[in-house]
């Protein structure tokens, strides 16, 4: 069974298409007056955040390559290297992104990484590289490991993983409105991912794929961009700050608050970790779920219509 | 791609897009144009707290809002809003005007811009709110 074998990095090989692209987004929103908008210190924070991804990457990547090839050697099973294995390993790691997201978005603990991705009020091509630095500590890596007990060499899921990232780049964009309906009906789009990004009631938990959104019609958390509702982005509660520290740690810092307060008992505080964002043990917060519910008690007219 | 390589680009892209979004005038800050702007920035977050009275800050940067709830305060970030409740937080005189601490690890310390008479007036409505 092979150990060696080595993708590129795609993921820094991407990151010159990325500038000129950027670059190409403003340019497109300055000309013509619509498309997005752009904030300088917005797209500062988001692009630090990319670079720090990047790094925690390099620095903290040996943990999630140590647990891979620590459960490559004990799998008997090896599928080899042909082409039709690493599209197989695209679309089952695709299926792994789509539970990592979702896990992202309902338990605390995961959330409290992955949420600096939603924290930019805005919605370009610089948002997509506002990336999580503390993704290792959530141990979602473990989602990774049916793949390579299956027979996928980890550096075949690892190069999958960043083609998945790479192309999850370009929905991030208003300059795009709809793209060709059997595109629509089968890849993640921006129009399907800007719903995603939405901080509205309707908004809130769905489209969680990263490359085929087929996997959220299948698993029911598919919502359609409305005409008639904008998205609003960011945060439930936006973030004070344009500080890449207090962007990639503030919820962390949070979630530790929570469990430590006094006379919580064992579960309340496993609860602050692992139940869902806007929990609280008194009731002085709300879930999704909660507000969700809140607007169907003020707006009843909207029960059974999408997102709730 | 060499460590070095991918330093520069990361180096030199973000430098250059920073500076190109500033030279484009995307630097400035939003302003509250009337009471009602501050209003919808606390709708935006809080959409069950109706707000009774809101005063602007000097700057229009930052609206102190009265709610049945309590009072809180909307202010402009970038070219966007927040908005949260005072509840818990620390308010400190400054030669400027007020600084509040939230103890919120999510939102930096504020520094609202006001008068001297403004201020006082502020410490007062927060107080007997």
């Amino acid at each position: 069974m092979s150990d060696q074998l080595t993708y590129p990095d795609v993921v820094s090989l991407a990151v010159p298409f990325f500038i000129v692209a950027i670059l190409v987004e403003l340019a497109w929103i300055v000309i013509k007056g619509r498309g997005g908008r752009y904030e300088t210190r917005d797209a500062l924070t988001s692009l630090i955040m990319g670079a720090g991804n990047v790094a925690s990457g390099i620095v903290l990547g040996f943990v999630a390559w140590g647990v891979f090839m620590a459960l490559w050697r004990i799998t008997p099973l090896d599928l080899g290297t042909a082409w039709w294995v690493v599209v197989l390993c695209f679309v089952l790691d695709d299926l792994r992104y789509y539970w990592v997201h979702r896990f992202g978005h309902r338990i605390r603990w995961v959330w409290a990484s992955h949420v600096n991705h939603h924290s930019s009020q805005h919605y370009n091509l610089t948002t997509a590289l506002r990336q999580t630095w503390t993704g290792t500590f959530t141990f979602m890596m473990i989602v990774r490991a049916p793949l390579i007990l299956l027979g996928f060499h980890p550096a075949m899921v690892l190069f999958v993983g960043g083609l998945n990232l790479i192309y999850q780049f370009w929905i991030h964009t208003e300059a795009i409105g709809r793209m060709p309906r059997w595109f629509e009906a089968v890849m993640n789009t921006p129009s399907h991912h800007r719903v995603h990004h939405g901080r509205n009631a309707r908004y809130l938990d769905c489209n969680y794929a990263g490359v085929f959104i087929v996997w959220d019609r299948l698993f029911g958390t598919f919502v359609p961009e409305q005409a008639r509702e904008k998205v609003d982005y960011g945060l439930v509660h936006n973030l004070g700050t344009f500080n890449p520290l207090r962007v990639a740690f503030h919820e962390w810092i949070g979630l530790f608050r929570d469990i430590a307060q006094h006379g919580l008992s064992w579960r309340e505080r496993l609860l602050y970790a692992v139940a869902p964002p806007g929990w609280s043990h008194d009731g002085s917060r709300q879930t999704s779920d909660q507000i969700k519910a809140a607007q169907l008690e003020r707006h009843p007219e909207d029960r059974g219509g999408p997102g709730f | 791609m060499p460590l070095e390589i991918l330093l520069i680009f990361v180096v030199a892209g973000i430098s250059g897009i920073a500076l190109l979004l500033h030279l484009l005038g995307l630097s400035r800050g939003a302003v509250f144009a009337d009471e009602d702007a501050a209003r919808a920035a606390w709708l935006r977050e809080f959409p069950y707290e109706t707000p009774g009275r809101i005063t602007l800050s000097s700057d229009r940067r930052a609206a102190l809002v009265c709610t049945d709830r309590g009072t809180g305060v909307a202010w402009c970030l970038g070219a966007d809003t927040v908005a949260r409740p005072l509840a818990g937080a620390d308010l400190r005189a400054t030669e400027a005007g007020l600084r509040i601490l939230f103890h919120d690890p999510a939102l930096a310390p504020l520094t609202i811009a006001l008068s001297a008479p403004d201020r006082a007036a502020w410490q007062n409505k927060v107080r007997f709110a």
